[in-house]
């Protein structure tokens, strides 16, 4: 079967205004339906790659295409297609109850109201989140405001859904509570982009493993295959995988 | 954990928290205004009324008086200020300072106003979501030429939400210097420095993240209009806070 490409990324670099260097000469091709970690340790460059799918950064040189269209030109379209959850999910809540939170991007791409009660009761219910609409986000537990985090976004109806350290600062429960979110995301559908230092939750379920390195892409490949390469680029191998037993389910 | 400050809106079901916005936002201009005309028994009795509201809105009000002890204190030392600066006939008098009956009037009397437009806005903040009282500026706003009423309203709003995040951020802050044995340092202006300078680090980096969270969701200044549901008591509480004011003014 074919696959449909969905992100095209075609050699992009990008050096910070102080003059640290970014990311150097990025070619990737991303497809629908795919869960793809993209793996490295700290400053390897991950953020910043990131940022430049959803036209939060734009590239010094080359181009990014989501869904044929040019980043820089459709920064609205790209940031429908592409929804973007932050590390830190206090500084990216905006609204004082979880139903203004869901529905900001909403009225930013001004929705009717009728339409905007709609959809996000919905993306509440799916979540399971419809109980505590009423409350202040800052009140919710780790787990919960990450679920709130993403529910902002998958209001939005993106393809790709891009997490930037989503296990961050979770406890256990919070874990599971977000991964099995993420699972269900990928399997209705979305392409999943992850970044994390620590692939050891979540390799299971990904498709695909990006190795980067000082902000060049040094591996790319099925997960099995991109094993041996995570502890030279400063990632942990996976528990299972050291044993011997390969790569096995974090959440069983 | 949330941290929680007297201003916080708390959810509930009461009769102002069903109010519309606007309505509210009318009545406590109003009010404050003309408590700074307010003698003492008129004082004293919207004193009672907002005791009845902080009942109905399931407001504690020992708690509150409790977490407002610092501007209790200030309020304390306006009082002070009064009484010992008005000339009058001296009830007291020590090492040539004196307190002066009139003084003692108008100290209680300047205090009494002070806590009672606090009390009038924190019953405000408590019963009505920051989202509406950004709905309502905009409302407000939308007549005043060259104002980007939206634009000041979400700038409002965000302010509102960020203060228990500022707030916490201090909280951390504090603790870990004291941690350090940071609380052993005497000199006020070093501890003010040592708190605010990192303070003010994380501040500007919450709100770069903040930035960033708003763009990629495609923040811009033409949104959806708010939406305002009128609980249908707004007429009689328009009527009611007229009626007040005007005894703050002339009683």
């Amino acid at each position: 079967m074919m696959q449909e490409l969905i992100i095209d990324i075609k050699d992009i670099s990008y050096t910070f205004p102080d003059g640290y260097p970014g990311i150097k000469d990025i070619c990737l091709s991303i497809y629908k339906g795919e869960f793809i970690l993209l793996a490295g340790k700290n400053g390897s460059g991950k953020t910043t790659f990131l940022r430049h799918l959803n036209g939060l950064l734009l590239p010094d040189s080359g181009h990014i295409f989501v869904n044929g269209h040019n980043v820089s030109k459709h920064l609205i379209h790209t940031r429908k297609t592409v929804g973007m959850v932050f590390q830190d999910a206090d500084t990216q809540i905006v609204g004082d109850t979880v139903f203004d939170e869901v529905a900001f991007g909403l009225e930013n791409l001004k929705f009717k109201r009728g339409q905007i009660n709609k959809k996000v009761t919905q993306a509440l219910e799916d979540l399971g989140l419809f109980h505590l609409k009423d409350k202040n986000p800052s009140t919710l537990s780790g787990g919960e405001k990450r679920k709130l985090a993403i529910a902002g976004i998958l209001v939005m109806e993106p393809q790709v859904i891009v997490f930037d350290e989503p296990f961050s600062n979770l406890d256990y429960p919070g874990t599971i509570q977000v991964l099995s979110t993420i699972i269900d995301l990928n399997q209705a559908g979305h392409t999943i982009i992850m970044a994390t230092h620590d692939v050891e939750t979540v390799i299971y379920e990904a498709s695909r493993i990006i190795i980067m390195e000082n902000g060049f892409i040094k591996k790319d490949g099925k997960p099995a295959d991109m094993i041996q390469y995570l502890e030279p680029c400063g990632v942990r191998e996976p528990c299972s995988s050291k044993f011997g037993l390969g790569i096995q389910p974090w959440l069983l | 954990m949330a941290f929680v400050t007297p201003f916080t809106y708390r959810q509930g079901e009461s009769i102002l928290h069903r109010l519309d916005v606007r309505c509210k936002f009318f009545m406590i201009c109003i009010v404050s205004m003309s408590m700074f005309s307010a003698h003492l028994p008129a004082g004293l009795s919207y004193f009672l009324i907002l005791l009845f509201f902080f009942k109905k809105a399931g407001i504690n009000i020992l708690a509150t008086l409790s977490s407002i002890k610092y501007f209790l204190v200030l309020l304390f030392f306006v009082f002070l200020a009064r009484a010992l600066t008005r000339e009058g006939d001296i009830i007291f008098s020590f090492y040539g300072i004196s307190i002066t009956g009139q003084g003692l009037n108008e100290g209680f009397l300047v205090a009494l106003r002070f806590f009672l437009v606090m009390l009038t806005g924190l019953v405000f903040a408590s019963t009505t979501k920051p989202s509406l009282i950004k709905s309502a500026v905009q409302w407000f706003l939308k007549p005043v030429p060259f104002v980007p009423e939206k634009r000041v309203a979400v700038m409002i709003s965000l302010a509102l939400s960020f203060m228990p995040v500022i707030l916490k951020q201090a909280k951390e802050i504090s603790d870990a210097q004291k941690a350090r044995c940071g609380n052993l340092e005497k000199n006020p202006a070093k501890k003010i420095i040592r708190l605010v300078l990192p303070l003010l680090k994380k501040t500007f980096l919450s709100a770069d993240h903040l930035v960033l969270a708003m763009e990629s969701r495609c923040y811009n200044d033409d949104r959806t209009d708010p939406e305002y549901t009128p609980s249908g008591n707004e007429a009689w509480f328009l009527a009611g806070s007229l009626v007040i004011s005007l005894g703050l003014i002339f009683l």
